[in-house]
């Protein structure tokens, strides 16, 4: 008798195979171990693929993004690479964003057409972060062959005096910046706001403002984008189980076991690539991801009715 | 009450049928087993075959059909937006929707004549309550429906999996096989058989079959519904946990 790889899934409802989503956590975490995004982007998408109602997928998705990042976490943090107090930062202002994210949304579904804005601030975040990371990427790769410095010097932007301008000047030493401590926590709010709005964890928004706008270090980037993480899933895992009741965990458990081990190798692939090889993988990736989305913005759906609940 | 007053249209049907078919009454009696008897899903549940067995009149037409219990849906209906974007313009509210609708025959369900028509898939769309809130009314919602419960493979139509066995006097043994997808939620099931004669229904038996969770599916199920917090944080710590015994592995062999 062949061992059987099925397994049901009460709160899903559904029977699914281990190895497949064992495998696709796998990919998923390696994704995430490279870049510091926690996948959600991509792992919500494929889970639904997979026979998952959409709620579900999201919701168990953020419950193994919390064991994911909890072990990329700690595998960048072992090389020095998470800025703690950027990081409490970011998150105290993403849980201000979250709450007021919260609210912009419920406001807008009473207007109607929430979903609609929802996908275009989607495709235009995508497209607008993607693109430029792509862009910046590219210049500096070609300028880096032409001139052995690893950081250039530019010239002082109105951006970088206004930055040394504000109050509360903070000296964070893993990023090797000074900063007024209100810029970490109002891009916090930022991203928390537009991540609450989309309904993902925010790190493919948070990752490149942490490179431009606060000018961190790409590796520092990493480590501190996924301790933000850990922290905003954790809490979306508990608000999702304990309201909709669409955690479910032995999926999110077979997703973290793959995952997991993908971070892991991640994190060591990330490391041999250069920076700037990171940045343009990532944008090349978001830009996929933001096609995707605008050609099921335009092409006729198969079917005219969806199931409704979450977004 | 939609299923009380067809059981009860069918009771009547039946009644009315013995007295002048007396051949009949064995159709419509006991007859009708479904093995297995109830429907568990344990860990390893990954859908079911039924084999659904009885007895009918010698030369007749049979449907095996599986219904679920009527739900409500809340639904959201895709339009154009500027003539150019696909996004959920309106909103529908679906009532009387089997969960489950798995109909077989003996042969193909349109050859059998009017007396099929109403155990036929297209038939529901008529029984469907919809209510619609900002759509534009262009697109034919119980159709689409339809669509949405086949893709899931909770509904079906097939003319494949009944064989019709050796005839016993004027009498004939007849087994359907219902291939129930895992999606299916736990609940009651009806099953039916209805044997059909030159296009009208002569007989009709059905019986109920029970799907429960059980063993580990089941008290997951119990915390999550019943514990609702208390599961959130232990999905969150055990989380936490597996990632840190994870990483802590790899530690010990990434130091040879």
């Amino acid at each position: 008798m062949s061992l059987s790889m099925n397994l049901y899934l009460p709160i899903a409802g559904a029977s699914v195979n281990c190895l497949a989503i064992f495998g696709l956590g796998g990919v998923v975490g390696l994704l995430s171990g490279i870049f510091g995004v926690g996948g959600g982007f991509l792992m919500t998408p494929l889970l639904i693929m997979l026979g998952i109602p959409p709620t579900v997928a999201a919701a168990s998705d953020s419950n193994q993004i919390v064991g994911a990042s909890t072990s990329g976490t700690l595998a960048h943090f072992r090389q020095g690479n998470v800025d703690i107090k950027m990081g409490l930062l970011l998150l105290v202002g993403g849980v201000v964003g979250g709450t007021l994210g919260v609210q912009i949304i419920a406001l807008l579904r009473k207007m109607g057409n929430a979903d609609f804005l929802i996908s275009i601030t989607y495709v235009l975040m995508l497209g607008f972060v993607g693109g430029y990371m792509f862009l910046e990427s590219l210049q500096s790769m070609r300028k880096s062959t032409r001139n052995t410095h690893a950081g250039a010097p530019r010239g002082e932007s109105l951006y970088a005096k206004m930055i040394r301008w504000m109050p509360f000047q903070v000296d964070f030493k893993r990023s090797g910046i000074q900063l007024s401590a209100l810029m970490p926590f109002l891009l916090g709010t930022m991203v928390g706001v537009l991540s609450a709005i989309m309904g993902v964890g925010g790190g493919f928004i948070m990752v490149p403002v942490m490179v431009y706008l606060l000018r961190m270090p790409m590796h520092v980037v990493v480590g501190t984008s996924l301790f933000q993480i850990l922290f905003t899933c954790m809490n979306v895992t508990v608000m999702q189980a304990a309201k909709n009741h669409t955690v479910d965990f032995v999926l999110a458990l077979l997703l973290l076991l793959g995952s997991a081990i993908g971070a892991q190798i991640g994190v060591k692939i990330g490391k041999k690539l250069g920076g700037e090889h990171l940045k343009i993988l990532l944008a090349s990736l978001v830009l996929i991801v933001m096609v995707k989305m605008l050609y099921d913005l335009l092409a006729r759906p198969d079917i005219l009715l969806t199931y409704a609940g979450g977004h | 009450m939609y299923a009380n007053v067809t059981s009860f249209c069918a009771q009547l049907a039946l009644a009315a049928l013995m007295l002048v078919v007396p051949g009949l009454a064995a159709a419509a009696g006991g007859t009708l087993t479904v093995s297995p008897s109830a429907i568990v899903m344990g860990a390893q549940f990954n859908g079911i075959d039924l084999t659904v067995t009885g007895s009918v009149p010698a030369g007749v037409d049979v449907i095996v059909r599986l219904t679920g219990t009527p739900d409500e849906l809340h639904l959201r209906e895709k339009g154009k937006i500027f003539g150019l974007l696909w996004m959920n313009v309106g909103q529908v509210t679906a009532t009387n929707v089997p969960s489950v609708y798995l109909v077989s025959g003996s042969r193909p369900l349109q050859q059998m004549g009017a007396g099929a028509a109403p155990f036929r898939l297209e038939a529901l769309t008529g029984t469907f309550g919809i209510k619609e809130e900002g759509a534009d009314s262009s697109i034919d919602i119980p159709h689409e429906l339809l669509l949405l419960k086949s893709k899931e493979g909770l509904y079906r139509e097939t003319a494949e999996g009944i064989t019709l066995g050796e005839t016993t006097g004027d009498m004939q043994q007849f087994s359907a096989h219902i291939k129930a997808p895992s999606s299916l939620k736990p609940g009651e099931y009806r099953v039916e058989a209805i044997a059909l004669k030159n296009g009208s229904v002569i007989g009709q038996s059905q019986t109920v079959i029970d799907a429960t969770l059980t063993g580990f599916p089941k008290w997951l199920s119990d915390l999550a519904y019943q514990k609702s917090v208390l599961y959130g944080v232990m999905a969150t710590v055990i989380a936490i946990f597996s990632g840190l015994v994870i990483g802590l592995v790899f530690q010990g062999k990434g130091a040879h």
